[in-house]
């Protein structure tokens, strides 16, 4: 199905999150409160998890390999058997992965089974097998949010790093796949212990390198959950983040339109530069372009290149353009 | 000549000269030694890291021009940062007039890219951690050069993998308490002298 630009909202796009904290912090809790999750527990550490957090998940699953993990959610899986899986998750609006350390190692385990060359004779990955476990990464991600049509939260632990007096938090992650999986989330919040409270960052700071967009950034407050209390927090930051894009991809739109309209009019009087007289008849009408974001820089930057093609020099006394040539005949007069 | 050049090289060499840990992740050049050469304006021998930043730049305007060898080792990797920078104005130079502290200025920056509200630099570099420009003095230089720009994108490969790191107008620190804590430096090392006798600039 095509869209016109203009009628694409990104009201309800699918939200890929990370997650990372230290163990304990409550990442798992924080995951759950998601819309509707399926916990997928690789770490195999569910029952760490209070029963009334637990009971709001959709759906547990305790994969004991990739393999089976790519089972549960149908992946690679075609016609009758893709439908089943696809009908099985019909309930769950969000895929909880716990922990993305984890999946990351069954994932690179299951690689070494598909192509010695993956491997090293330690049993670690190899350069390759690193590329192809980013590659499968960036595909099992695709398959939840484009097959499935799922929001994804992955919870990471984090490792600190110290780089003289600061310390720093990453993701406890293998490899040059740390740097990955940052590439392909939406969100990806740092969670810490500020006095009582337990709050999640997103914005960038000395601690740590997060992911936020002009609508979801800062450090939020999670609030302390008391029996009863609905597990709701990632359900209405999504809804916040949804909103936010939206309204982000409506102003976008608008900007980039303006945008193309002065590039396009912009190419087209550059177009008709081809000597010192056009130069300076095109002026006016390029002076004149109503401008949008970096318009004017770049076609003041491609109008310089055009004039330094044509062997052009601005001549300031006469306000207008002339060959180089001629302008060094007027000095030697 | 009434106005000195700023440039984001000169802040790197003395954020580098001024670091707790200088020779961290560096090559064995003494920091301190660079920063004078920097100050007097002499060449300064390229380094093999800077001479693989340049090659990848050039693969990577090859593909945008479709001269490329596609055999080339990184062409992927270039391909791909190719794409983000193709149709957008390659080089650009961008000059702005400031003033700290009463000292007249010329701020100046040549960018990799700048292409529908954004600032797109490519890096090379063989190794990488996410975070890892968060203190580089580039973004806050050149969001301040270019006020229409909406963000700063650092695009890094090693040649194999390509990750990106953007940093949005609101999260870019502003570049003028860092050229004051400058020029202050330069001033407490009694070198304000030798800048001003060779990053003079006539515009």
């Amino acid at each position: 199905m095509i869209f016109k630009p203009s009628e694409m909202t990104f009201s309800d796009k699918k939200v890929r999150m990370l997650i990372a904290g230290y163990p304990g912090i409550g990442k798992t809790t924080l995951a759950l409160s998601a819309p509707k999750p399926l916990y997928i527990d690789v770490d195999l550490s569910a029952e760490r998890i209070e029963r009334s957090v637990l009971d709001m998940a959709v759906g547990v699953t305790q994969p004991k390999d990739y393999k089976e993990l790519k089972a549960d959610l149908g992946m690679g899986m075609a016609g009758n058997a893709a439908e089943n899986a696809k009908r099985e998750l019909a309930d769950v609006e969000t895929i909880v992965i716990d922990t993305g350390g984890k999946l990351l190692t069954i994932m690179g385990q299951y690689g070494l089974t598909l192509d010695p060359k993956y491997g090293q004779r330690d049993g670690s990955l190899s350069l390759k097998g690193y590329g192809w476990l980013g590659k499968e990464f960036q595909r099992f991600l695709d398959h939840i949010i484009y097959t499935l049509d799922k929001h994804v939260v992955i919870v990471f632990h984090t490792v600190e790093e110290k780089d003289g007096d600061e310390t720093h938090l990453r993701i406890k992650a293998e490899g040059s796949t740390k740097n990955n999986v940052w590439e392909v989330m939406d969100l990806g919040g740092f969670m810490e212990m500020r006095g009582k409270d337990r709050v999640i960052g997103f914005s960038n700071c000395e601690r740590y390198f997060a992911k936020g967009t002009k609508s979801v950034h800062g450090v939020y407050t999670i609030p302390e959950l008391k029996p009863g209390d609905k597990n709701d927090f990632l359900t209405k930051l999504f809804a916040e983040y949804n909103a936010g894009s939206a309204a982000e991809a409506a102003q976008a739109a608008q900007e980039r339109k303006a945008y193309d309209k002065a590039m396009a009019i912009g190419a087209t009087i550059l177009d008709g530069v081809q000597d010192a007289e056009s130069a300076n008849s095109a002026m006016a009408d390029f002076k004149a372009i109503t401008h949008a974001l970096t318009s004017q820089k770049e076609l003041g930057a491609a109008w310089n290149a055009r004039i330094k093609e044509l062997s052009l020099v601005y001549d300031k006394a006469a306000k207008q353009y002339v060959t180089a040539a001629t302008k060094e005949e007027e000095g030697a007069e | 000549m009434d106005r000195y050049l700023i440039t984001h090289s000169l802040l790197y060499s003395w954020k580098r000269a001024i670091s707790p840990n200088p020779y961290e992740s560096m090559d064995s050049v003494d920091p301190m030694e660079d920063m004078l050469t920097v100050l007097r304006r002499e060449p300064t021998e390229v380094t093999q890291a800077m001479q693989n930043g340049i090659d990848f730049e050039d693969l990577v305007t090859d593909i945008v021009m479709g001269r490329a060898d596609p055999d080339h080792k990184w062409f992927l990797a270039a391909a791909n940062v190719a794409s983000r920078v193709k149709g957008g104005a390659l080089q650009c130079k961008a000059a702005k007039e400031i003033e700290v502290d009463g000292v007249p200025l010329l701020l100046y920056g040549r960018l990799d890219c700048l292409k529908a509200g954004e600032i797109i630099d490519i890096k090379f570099s063989g190794v990488y951690e996410r975070g890892k420009y968060f203190y580089f003095t580039q973004h806050p230089v050149y969001m301040e050069l270019i006020p229409e720009a909406k963000q700063f994108t650092y695009v890094v490969s090693n040649g194999a993998n390509v990750w990106t790191e953007t940093y949005r107008r609101d999260e870019t620190r502003s570049v003028y308490p860092l050229i004051r804590d400058f020029l202050n430096w330069l001033v407490a090392m009694g070198l304000t002298d030798l800048y001003m006798a060779n990053w003079g600039s006539r515009k």
